[in-house]
């Protein structure tokens, strides 16, 4: 890597409520509990700085991870910095950010990305999850990658760079619904912003790789648990964003409204049988083997 | 007084010039070499329907246009007028074979902002056209990333994931869109997304900025559509419409991501050879690793493919790793986000019944549902709810089986 200029990395992560279960508190009408279920960095967030931890293990990047929300969201810094042994953290944080929906959210990110190291034209290498999980709309980071110029690869499940040439080979999967699935090998020049697909699993394969990974991880867990030291936080004046292109202003789209989804009409008229009754049981393999065995056409 | 005739003012001053600059409802389609992927067909059906009441309603003549991309793929545009679209505009290049989200985006917003190529299916718009009214992309892999970046580029509003779609005129009071007036938004498309419980509805709505410290204009209207949501309209080679040939130009950085190769992978499960699947969700949560061994058994007894809900692909339960690596899979899951299954039998075991999943599974010939909730959802879309809890059912059920299984023999007609 002598004589090269060195590789940018940002990764763009979210605080979000932690799923999984135990943690998770689901009100009686089975909406989310938001003030008892405690956030967490996204999974897909993770995923994301393991993706962005393997350019630093092989390819000696520098990363920053950035995050948009209130002044808690520098939690999810943290727990990124463990995963990816960021070299800077930085928090987008700003009332004028409320409300935002995913395009005023890339223009706060594009905005972000441009106090990165090198600003927008030195950065490299930009990683994003693939949904967050409260949302779920897997839009801000394709948008981001737009405002910003960048290609846009998503669903990339490995990846490799070439520093001479500055390129990026990627394998990305591609789900075609109703037909099958299908792995693309693709190329694009460098800047470029990856959506790591969930399956990602980056893989260590020489003795060096295997030496620099457990050094970086040392470095991780040192600096993560020091995580305020590399922690800058920036408001929307200091990041230069234009206030009628984010938060409210800046969203084209609202939340008009919630309502429980109602109960659909039963498409099937079923038959209910209890479940403790032998006799009923009985009767249930009976029609179990009758269908099997093309008796029952329905 | 001053107050209501500024209202008014708001009210109508961007809403007549909303009304003749944005036209049509544009589909993207997506296809793989030609053979249109089902959700294209999908979108289509729900564009004809909606258009259809829009324009008896608004006595208007706007039209349902699929938007192709791709290389020799006329057969394709031919039979999107078949199935519902009124034109087609077709960019027809080598370099748009395979889908890159790229230069893809590039050409679509130049077809979405180009007025000409509406002059052949709708000349009586065609002098103001500025960009369509609503546009559809499907929600996977490829449509959720396109509608993204397309949306950005066009600047305006976006909701990914929508299973129901009307189109109405609302009154809204918005602290920013109206500032806090009450103005009448015509023609606005409602786009329901089901949520991440699969409980809760949320309506989104992508409004133009009538406050008049920073009006705006957001257009168009646009959403991603679940595939296997919405009925295809009947194939009907008696429909007539327009194809419009499009020359894409590329500039050089359009094409910077080049498609190096392309493997199509097998599924490892196989659920189309197995004349049963069942399949698991959240009520194993009680002992797991036990749970799912008892859902193995009666798949053994009865030559079954295994299935999961979305839930569990995501592993939310502590169990071996021989277990999680054979069955907490994203390849097993059956519904929206995963694979859609219709085997002559189904049997849900602790699964609730989102909406989500039931997409995956409606086409099943008999359902059971073994669940100890008879409110639960998945009862109203079974012919046979076994009420209980699993740990105690499905033993039961299995040994029954066994006992019974020399009178299949018989039964066969």
């Amino acid at each position: 890597m002598i004589g090269m200029r060195s590789l940018n990395v940002a990764v763009i992560v979210k605080l979000e409520p932690d799923f999984s279960e135990g943690n998770v508190s689901y009100n009686a009408d089975g909406t989310l509990n938001r003030a008892e279920t405690k956030s967490i960095l996204g999974p897909h967030s993770a995923i994301a700085s393991l993706a962005a931890f393997y350019s630093k293990v092989r390819y000696g990047a520098r990363i920053t991870v950035g995050t948009m929300g209130p002044p808690i969201a520098d939690a999810a810094l943290q727990q990124a910095q463990m995963l990816c042994d960021a070299d800077e953290l930085h928090l987008y944080s700003d009332r004028l950010f409320a409300g935002a929906d995913t395009l005023a959210t890339a223009e706060t990110l594009k905005a972000g990305i441009s106090k990165m190291q090198g600003g927008i034209e030195g950065m490299d290498l930009v990683f994003s999850g693939h949904r967050a999980s409260d949302g779920e709309t897997g839009q801000t980071g394709p948008q981001t990658a737009w405002k910003l110029g960048f290609p846009f690869l998503g669903n990339v499940i490995d990846y490799n760079l070439d520093l001479e040439r500055r390129t990026i080979r990627a394998k990305r999967l591609i789900s075609l619904q109703g037909f099958y699935d299908i792995v693309e090998e693709i190329e694009a020049p460098l800047p470029a912003f990856v959506s790591v697909d969930p399956s990602y699993q980056p893989n260590f394969n020489t003795v060096s790789q295997r030496l620099a990974l457990g050094r970086y991880r040392k470095e991780a867990a040192e600096r993560s648990s020091n995580y305020k030291q590399y922690l800058k936080v920036f408001n929307a004046q200091q990041m230069g964003v234009d206030p009628k292109l984010v938060g409210l202003p800046g969203s084209p789209t609202i939340v008009y409204k919630v309502e429980k989804i109602p109960k659909a009409k039963a498409s099937r008229k079923s038959e209910v049988i209890d479940g403790a009754n032998p006799e009923h049981i009985r009767l249930a393999a009976a029609k179990i083997h009758e269908i099997l065995s093309g008796a029952v056409v329905k | 007084m001053s107050e209501q005739s500024q209202s008014t003012q708001i009210q109508n001053a961007p809403s007549a010039s909303e009304d003749c600059s944005y036209r049509h409802l544009y589909v993207v389609i997506e296809h793989d070499d030609g053979k249109p992927v089902p959700v294209s067909l999908e979108m289509l059906g729900e564009a004809r329907r909606q258009m259809d009441i829009f324009n008896a309603k608004y006595s208007s003549n706007e039209k349902v246009v699929a938007v192709v991309l791709g290389n020799n793929v006329r057969n394709l545009c031919e039979e999107m007028i078949y199935y519902g679209a009124d034109a087609v505009i077709y960019a027809a290049s080598p370099e748009l074979q395979y889908s890159r989200n790229l230069v893809d985006t590039k050409v679509i917003s130049k077809i979405a902002r180009n007025a000409d190529l509406t002059r052949n299916f709708s000349p009586e718009y065609a002098d103001s056209f500025k960009k369509p009214r609503y546009m559809f992309f499907a929600a996977d892999s490829i449509g959720r990333h396109l509608s993204s970046t397309v949306m950005a580029e066009l600047e305006s509003g976006l909701a990914s994931d929508i299973n129901k779609l009307v189109i109405s005129d609302l009154d809204i009071r918005h602290e920013h869109k109206t500032k806090g007036q009450t103005i009448r938004y015509e023609k606005t498309l409602e786009m329901y997304r089901p949520d991440f419980s699969g409980f809760l509805w949320t309506t989104i709505l992508c409004l133009d900025n009538r406050n008049p410290v920073a009006p705006k204009e957001f257009h168009p209207q646009s959403c991603s559509i679940i595939p296997g949501v919405f009925e295809p309209l009947g194939r009907d080679t008696s429909r007539k419409g327009s194809i419009v040939d499009y020359t894409p130009e590329f500039g050089e950085h359009d094409l910077a991501v080049k498609v190096l190769g392309r493997q199509v992978i097998k599924s490892v499960v196989d659920f189309e050879s197995h004349k049963a699947v069942i399949s698991f969700g959240r009520g194993i949560k009680e002992s797991p690793e036990e749970n799912i061994k008892l859902v193995a058994e009666l798949a053994d007894e009865l030559d079954a493919a295994v299935g999961i809900s979305l839930p569990i692909s995501k592993k939310p339960y502590p169990v071996s790793e021989a277990t999680s690596s054979t069955y907490m899979i994203p390849d097993r899951v059956i519904g929206t986000s995963g694979r859609k299954v219709a085997p002559m039998l189904y049997i849900a075991v602790g699964i609730s019944g989102a909406v989500q999943h039931i997409v995956g599974m409606k086409e099943s010939g008999f359902v059971i549902a073994i669940n100890p909730d008879e409110e639960a959802p998945i009862r109203g879309e079974c012919d046979m709810f076994i009420k209980g809890r699993m740990e105690e059912v499905v033993p039961l059920l299995v040994q029954e089986l066994k006992k019974q299984r020399p009178a299949m023999q018989v039964s066969n007609r």
